[in-house]
């Protein structure tokens, strides 16, 4: 008995820097978050001040907040629609139609955007969204002229924004969902076809059930991922204009860092951690559920 | 307390961006350091100019220092123009600020000042040949209740620089009224010119008019309230007046879209010949100028002049846009008086002239800009911004950050036509009662 708790000792001794390590940077920066979101701070008034309730007040009758809120459920539908649903069409297609001499070329076009660094193709995108960019003098070609400042105006910024997001990474998820389909068993086509299912029906009956894990993992990715977009706004619109194109992730750095604000900072922190913190217990639930199934 | 802070900022960054890091220079420290004895010790020095073109005079002049004084160690760091904003934010949280740090003057510079993170250089300034060294207007521009703070390294001022072809071509001559200037935009067009090249992707160079047309519009002492950071009311109707005259210049004279041009592209159009003018800075001369990037044909065919009077308007006429860039020392150094011996030999008028000669800045010391050493166009600029009553500093670093940020996000809404000159002011009103309240 003796014997069996030392061991177990010497197993908690083994786990104790990981946790010590969460424990210091991970947990105790959430709860003291929340915490300071209850002050009035910035990085010049070294005492800070008990405001209550009073920035969580702010924030939500704030308009540009609720902005960015819809800004990021845009980014997450629209991703969502591109890097799981055509992605998956995409990748169908690699494997079930394209000659397998082009696969391996149009893998590679597709995944190269994803290789490149965001600064890059943010400043790569500022140029082709200028009023006399490619993407104006492209349109011009079918007729349509126009002078369309595409990041620089509120109607197109953050469209324009999520887009070049979803040429950068449909190719990456593509890819994974070609590796899913790799994996499923070629026999399950071959009773397909020998039933007569078409195409269609085949990916329908046998291709999107048998990659449905990697689905619901990548929609959590995606998910998660438009609710912490940072860079991609930096690099183009940086929020504006007219805070426009702000999301959570920017807004609540231009209230830190740029308004002094650390106060209302912390409360947006927050709102994000609850967007990101759903989307994993979601993914945690969902992967338990599975395993029961299973 | 102050730990409390820290520990703030870093729940702050570590909650949103889990994976994300950041560092900063770390301070070092030695002793001995005097103004009287032979000066030893190591110091911290933080600078935004991170550009070889002109990094390399900041190397030399610290590798000069350095070599002067072999006891000296400075540890010399440059940052770009948007981030050593939020590096010296975090740096000031840590209590970690280098000895000598960048600021701009305005509350960018007061906010420091206030926190207790600036020394008051006033002894070392008053009275002395050093101060008087520089122009009184460079060295006003960091006071802070009536003391000096900061120490300007050049002289910036906002102009228009202009194709001398385009406005011979189309018959125009240099404007002496607002009026003026936007008159001979449509001979401009006719000529096949841009009239204006303007481009406002990062939200300060509309604001950089603002502040010039502020100036003009309304009273310094009502500006100098409602710039206050304890914050004012902005309800003078010349604040609405300013954005109107803006708008209109923007639209008779400008490009569809400007929010979406970078002010670089809109600079290029200018040296391409495809503008006939830019509003722009001094310290931008230079741009005007390299032979590796401006086309030949436009490479001495320019000129300037200043924003044109406004007729009519009770702001002040002759005020001219600008502010010096300078340094702050940290009142938390331990060698102080080895930053201080540092910061002048950097402005002696030797050193000023160089810089001058080197990277085209104009300098704020008496005697060391000038024709031998500088463009004909830079020295009449600096004589403009000299005779000018009154240095209008950036509405974006003299406001409070509240304020500027309500501006520039209005005047990129007012440029899109979804904000007119009354919304924005709405939400400059609102912004400023914030900071009234929490002042």
């Amino acid at each position: 008995m003796k014997r069996q708790l030392a061991r177990r000792s010497v197993g908690y001794l083994w786990i104790l820097p990981a946790l010590v390590l969460l424990l210091v940077f991970v947990y105790y920066p959430i709860v003291e978050n929340f915490r300071l979101s209850l002050y009035s701070w910035n990085a010049f008034r070294p005492v800070p001040k008990f405001v209550g309730l009073n920035n969580y007040n702010r924030v939500f009758a704030d308009p540009v907040f609720w902005t960015a809120i819809v800004n990021n459920i845009w980014y997450a539908v629209v991703s969502v629609a591109f890097q799981v649903g055509i992605a998956l069409v995409l990748a169908a297609l690699l494997e079930g139609v394209v000659a397998p001499r082009l696969r391996g070329f149009l893998r590679t076009v597709y995944f190269i955007p994803a290789t490149i660094s965001i600064t890059i193709v943010g400043l790569l995108f500022r140029i082709i969204y200028q009023p006399e960019g490619l993407l104006n003098a492209f349109l011009g070609l079918f007729g349509v002229e126009s002078t369309r400042a595409w990041l620089g105006e509120q109607e197109t910024a953050i469209g324009s924004v999520i887009a070049m997001s979803q040429w950068q990474n449909l190719g990456y998820t593509t890819m994974l969902f070609v590796v899913a389909i790799q994996r499923i068993p070629k026999e399950y086509y071959e009773a397909a076809l020998v039933d007569g299912a078409g195409a269609v029906r085949t990916f329908f009956s046998v291709t999107v059930p048998l990659v449905r894990e990697m689905t619901t993992l990548l929609m959590i990715v995606t998910i998660s991922g438009a609710f912490l977009v940072f860079n991609e706004i930096m690099a183009t619109t940086q929020g504006g204009p007219n805070n426009s194109s702000q999301v959570l992730g920017t807004w609540l750095y231009q209230s830190a860092f740029k308004n002094d604000d650390m106060g209302y900072a912390t409360v947006v922190a927050v709102v994000i951690f609850v967007f990101t913190f759903t989307a994993a217990m979601l993914q945690l639930a969902y992967s338990r559920l599975r395993r029961v199934e299973q | 307390m102050k730990n409390r802070s820290i520990v703030g900022i870093a729940a702050v960054m570590v909650f949103a961006l889990i994976s994300a890091g950041c560092s900063g220079p770390t301070q070092s420290g030695s002793s001995g350091a005097t103004s009287t004895g032979e000066l030893t010790g190591k110091i911290s020095f933080l600078e935004k100019w991170p550009d070889p073109k002109y990094k390399v005079y900041f190397d030399k002049v610290v590798a000069d220092y350095t070599a002067a004084h072999p006891g000296v160690e400075i540890d010399h760091q440059a940052v770009g123009d948007q981030p050593i904003k939020d590096q010296l934010r975090v740096l000031t949280s840590a209590n970690e600020l280098p000895d000598i740090y960048f600021a701009w003057p305005g509350d960018f510079a007061n906010k420091f000042i206030r926190g207790g993170f600036a020394a008051d250089l006033t002894p070392y300034l008053d009275g002395t040949e050093w101060g008087k060294s520089f122009a009184s207007s460079a060295l006003g521009a960091y006071q802070y209740e009536g003391k000096n703070y900061g120490i300007p390294i050049n002289l910036n001022g906002k102009v228009f620089a202009y194709s001398t072809e385009a406005f011979t071509k189309a018959g125009v001559s240099v404007p002496t009224s607002f009026a003026g200037l936007k008159a001979s935009c449509a001979a401009l067009s006719k000529a096949g010119y841009t009239p204006i090249a303007f481009g406002n992707q990062y939200g300060w160079p509309a604001i950089h008019y603002i502040t010039q047309l502020n100036a003009q519009f309304v009273p310094a002492d009502v500006r100098a309230k409602d710039y206050a950071p304890t914050g004012g009311d902005f309800t003078n109707a010349g604040y609405e007046q300013a954005l109107a005259a803006f708008k209109d210049l923007i639209d008779t004279c400008g490009k569809k879209g400007s929010n979406g041009i970078s002010h670089e592209t809109a600079q290029a159009e200018l040296t391409n010949g495809k503008a006939a003018m830019q509003y722009l800075e001094v310290l931008e001369f230079v741009n005007l100028e390299d032979k590796t990037t401006v086309p030949e044909d436009f490479i001495g065919k320019w000129d300037q002049f200043v924003m044109p009077p406004v007729d009519g308007a009770a702001g002040n006429q002759t005020a001219i846009t600008g502010a010096p860039d300078g340094f702050l020392v940290n009142a938390q150094s331990e060698h102080i008086d080895l930053a201080v011996d540092f910061l002048k030999f950097l402005t002696s008028k030797e050193n000023a002239a160089e810089m001058t000669k080197v990277i085209g800045w104009p300098s704020p010391v008496e005697g060391a800009t000038t024709a031998e050493n500088a463009s004909a166009a830079t020295v009449k600029a600096v004589g403009e911004i000299q005779q000018a009553s009154e240095l209008a500093i950036w509405l974006d670093t003299i406001a409070s950050a509240e304020v500027a940020q309500a501006y520039l996000s209005g005047v990129e809404g007012l440029l899109n036509g979804d904000e007119t000159p009354a919304s924005v002011m709405e939400k400059v009103r609102t912004a400023a009662a914030k900071v009234k309240a929490e002042a």
